[in-house]
Order: C-alpha cells, then sequence, then structure tokens
C-alpha cells in the first residue's frame, strides 16, 4: 500500500524547505562577507594582490559548483577531515558566492565615479573612511539588482546539495516522490515552495533596478 | 607675513606613461597670493595643482606645502592634504549625504572634531557662502551653482591654508556662474590663498595677483593681471588670450 501524498509528506517538504532556507542564508550571509573582502582585494590596486583575488575568482567561476561542492564534502573527508553534510554544503557554497558577489561589487566599486574618491582623497579621507563612508554605500545601491538576481540563483542552487545526501527541499521532493508514486502533484508542491521563495525577491530586484535607472536618468 | 611661501614647486616632472604632462615646472606661491592659470586644454594647468595634493604623484622635482616636503609617504600626503582645500570641475558631491553631512564627515573622520563642532562649523561655512538655508538637502536637490557652493564650504570645513579650483565654473550654466564667482571673489577678499585654473578672465582681472599662462606641460608667462594682459610676451599667449577673449 504506498501512501498518498498528505500532511506528514507536506510536514517532511516543509522541512526540507526549511533546510533550502537555512543553506541560503548561511551561504549568502558568508558569501557576503567573504565577498566583500573579494572585492576590496580586487580594487585595492596592488597589483598582485588584485591578481591572486581575479585567479581565486577565475577559479570558482571557471568550475562547476556541482565539483566544488564534491571537493569539500569527499576531498576534504580525504584528508581526515570529517564534515557534516549541512557543513560542507554551507561551505562550499559559501565560497562559490563569495567569488561571485565579489565580482559583481567589484562592478559597482568600479562604477562608483572616479571623482567622488579623488573628492574623499582631497579632503584628506583614508582608505577605510572612503570606503566605508563614500565608496561602499553607492556601490551598495548600484549593486543590489544583481546581488538579489544572485540571491534568487543561490536559492535554487542550493538544489545541488541533495549530492551529497542533504535533504533540503529538492532533495526531499524526490524522496516523496517515490513515495507516493505522485510526482506531478509532489513537484507542483515543490516548485510552488521555490516559487514563493524567489518570485518576491526577483520583483523587488527588477524594482530596484528601474528606481536605479530613473536616479541615473536625473 | 605676506612673505612666508605656502608651496614651492621646483622642476618639476611628470609623465603618464610616454606623455610628459609637466615640464619643468617651478611654482612659489606665498601665503594670501591669489594666482589664475590659464591655457589651452591639455596644457597641463590641472594636472599642475593635482600633484598639489597629490592626486597626482610627480615623478621628478620638488614639491613643498606648508614647510612640508611631498613625498610618497602616507604621511607626508595626509598633512599636505589637511592644509590643501580642493574644488573640482564637476563638483563631487557626496550623492548619499546631506549637504551637512558633506561637510560635516572631513572634519569628524580626518580631523576627529566632536560631531556638535563640525556642525557648528559647517552652519558656519554654509551660512558663508550663503546656502545655509539648504543644509537639509541633498546633493540632487540643488542647482549647479548651489551644488559648487556646497563644495567650497565643504573644503572650507577643513580650514585649509590654500585653495585649489579646478575649473570651478565650467560645468555650470550660464547663468549660474557668478554666484560661484562671487563666491570665490568673497574668499579672496577675506585672505584665502588661492590657485584657480579658469578660463573667467573678468575674475583674473579682478581678483588675481599673478596671472600663470601654460602649454604643452610648461609655464609659458605669468604676470599681474593688467600687464599681462594688455601686453603678453608670447606669441602663444597672445593666440591664447586672442581667441579666449572673442568669446567674452
Amino acid at each position: 500500500m504506498t501512501p498518498h501524498f498528505g500532511l506528514p509528506e507536506f510536514g517532511f517538504l516543509l522541512r526540507g524547505l526549511q533546510w533550502t532556507v537555512l543553506l541560503t542564508l548561511v551561504a549568502f550571509a558568508g558569501g557576503c562577507t567573504a565577498g566583500l573582502a573579494v572585492a576590496l582585494m580586487r580594487t585595492c590596486g596592488h597589483k598582485g594582490v588584485e591578481w591572486i583575488t581575479s585567479v581565486y575568482i577565475g577559479i570558482f567561476q571557471g568550475t562547476p559548483l556541482l565539483l566544488q561542492l564534491f571537493v569539500v564534502y569527499y576531498g576534504l573527508a580525504l584528508t581526515g577531515l570529517k564534515l557534516d553534510a549541512f557543513v560542507a554544503v554551507a561551505i562550499g557554497f559559501t565560497v562559490n558566492a563569495s567569488a561571485f558577489l565579489g565580482e559583481i561589487w567589484r562592478g559597482a566599486i568600479q562604477a562608483v565615479p572616479r571623482g567622488q574618491s579623488e573628492a574623499a582623497m582631497a579632503l584628506g579621507l583614508h582608505y577605510s573612511s572612503r570606503m566605508r563612508d563614500i565608496v561602499l554605500p553607492q556601490a551598495i545601491r548600484i549593486s543590489l539588482p544583481a546581488t538579489i538576481g544572485y540571491l534568487v540563483q543561490l536559492i535554487k542552487g542550493t538544489s545541488l546539495a541533495a549530492i551529497v545526501g542533504f535533504i533540503e527541499l529538492a532533495r526531499a521532493g524526490q524522496i516523496v516522490s517515490n513515495q507516493t508514486y505522485q510526482p506531478l502533484l509532489v513537484f507542483g508542491v515543490v516548485g510552488a515552495m521555490y516559487f514563493i521563495l524567489c518570485w518576491p525577491l526577483s520583483w523587488w530586484g527588477s524594482r530596484m533596478e528601474a528606481r536605479l535607472a530613473l536616479a541615473n536618468q536625473r | 607675513m605676506q612673505d612666508q611661501i605656502l608651496i614651492e614647486m621646483k622642476r618639476v616632472q611628470k609623465w603618464y606613461g610616454g606623455y610628459q604632462a609637466l615640464r619643468d615646472v617651478d611654482l612659489t606661491v606665498r601665503k594670501g597670493e591669489k594666482i589664475v592659470l590659464c591655457g589651452p586644454s591639455g596644457s597641463g594647468k590641472s594636472t599642475l595643482i593635482r600633484c598639489i595634493n597629490r592626486l597626482e604623484a610627480i615623478q621628478q622635482g620638488s614639491i613643498v606645502v606648508n614647510g612640508h616636503r611631498l613625498d610618497d609617504s602616507i604621511k607626508a600626503i595626509d598633512v599636505v592634504r589637511q592644509d590643501v582645500g580642493m574644488v573640482f570641475q564637476s563638483f563631487n558631491l557626496f550623492p548619499h549625504m546631506t549637504v551637512l553631512q558633506n561637510c560635516m564627515l572631513a572634519p569628524i573622520r580626518a580631523r576627529r572634531i566632536g560631531k556638535a563642532e563640525a556642525e557648528a562649523t559647517a552652519r558656519k561655512y554654509l551660512e558663508r557662502v550663503r546656502i545655509g538655508d539648504q543644509a537639509d538637502k541633498y546633493p540632487a536637490q540643488l542647482s549647479g551653482g548651489q551644488q559648487q557652493r556646497v563644495a567650497i564650504a565643504r573644503a572650507l570645513c577643513m580650514q585649509p591654508k590654500v585653495m585649489l579650483f579646478d575649473e570651478p565654473t565650467s560645468a555650470l550654466d550660464p547663468e549660474m556662474v557668478k554666484e560661484v564667482l562671487d563666491t570665490m571673489i568673497g574668499l579672496a577678499n577675506d585672505g584665502m590663498t588661492m590657485i584657480c585654473v579658469t578660463h573667467e578672465m573678468g575674475f583674473a582681472r579682478q581678483v588675481a595677483d599673478r596671472v600663470i599662462f601654460m602649454a604643452e606641460g610648461h609655464i609659458i608667462e605669468e604676470g599681474a593681471p593688467d600687464v599681462f594682459f594688455r601686453n603678453p610676451q608670447h606669441a602663444r599667449t597672445r593666440q591664447f588670450l586672442g581667441e579666449i577673449l572673442a568669446h567674452h
């Protein structure tokens, strides 16, 4: 007797959703922190540091995320470091996000007009104040649509975590579908959950973009 | 007191890659002097003043500002920038801060002045450029002329010994040029030491102690405005003045 899709199954999907959200939050928070460091290093003016950072970005943008997750989960296990599946994918996604967000913010930092830094320098402001008070507040505004766009990609991308055995929303859907033989219904619900997460963000992102375009016209 | 030397540039050479922007520039500016720099575009006049506060590095020669020799050390650059204010052609106000915040930031961060004192200073200078009632607006809400006056007030809040002006009226609509020039004339009358890159020859006549003409990175000629305009020595200067005065 195969179970039908009912409340317990729905609850299982909700728990998967919880893990998806948690993984996204951890990876995004970690990715933002490390990504800021990457962006600052990428624009610091020191040729060597900029080169190393561009190699870092190139590696993580140029190889499949799947491969990076394998390396963190199985590769670190080979060195004797046995990580919990969640910790492993959180690290993998964080490092990957730091490269992508770092590159997005590098572009945004460089999009702030040079005159802003020059005015700050002429006023005697040091690098830290120049960045914190002048450049970054403007760069963050510029980068907001792209950053939100990346967050949406990240939410959907967390489904890759299933391959190391981590049960997030997509994997939970697969399990329930196998149990109930109701793939259309189950994946319909799973899809709706992703949509509810992502669509408001996408909408917010495009609204920010429209606003920014309007502000630039003025 | 009038003889105190504030800026001394000696045999300054500056290259951008293979292109030489400044050639053998010697310039001495005394306290209280007002100097107008003019010349065709690409003559090096903006580059010259940008070297004084080290927005551009020089390759040879020396620059001494208020007794401090400018070299590559952060400390020397710091000390000099505290003494030198600058106003840009494109204003470069910080768009995400109010007018008041624009004026308070540097004194708080670079001079480590308390917030209340910084605000009092900011309001004083905003009043002085006659824009005190706009203190809580954002730069984008002001006209070009008002923005440039805020930029002047912002620089003054650091209580500089010298003010550099890099074509301060070139980006302005014609009807706003006067309000900015009037502010600069007021500043000159108060005894501020000023170096202005400008094509406003009326301003030069009225305010300048010396007018300096540059071409191809050289200082070609300099003199008191009445002599400079009435009797320029070099053909290159005469040609330039002929071109520029034809429009006025």
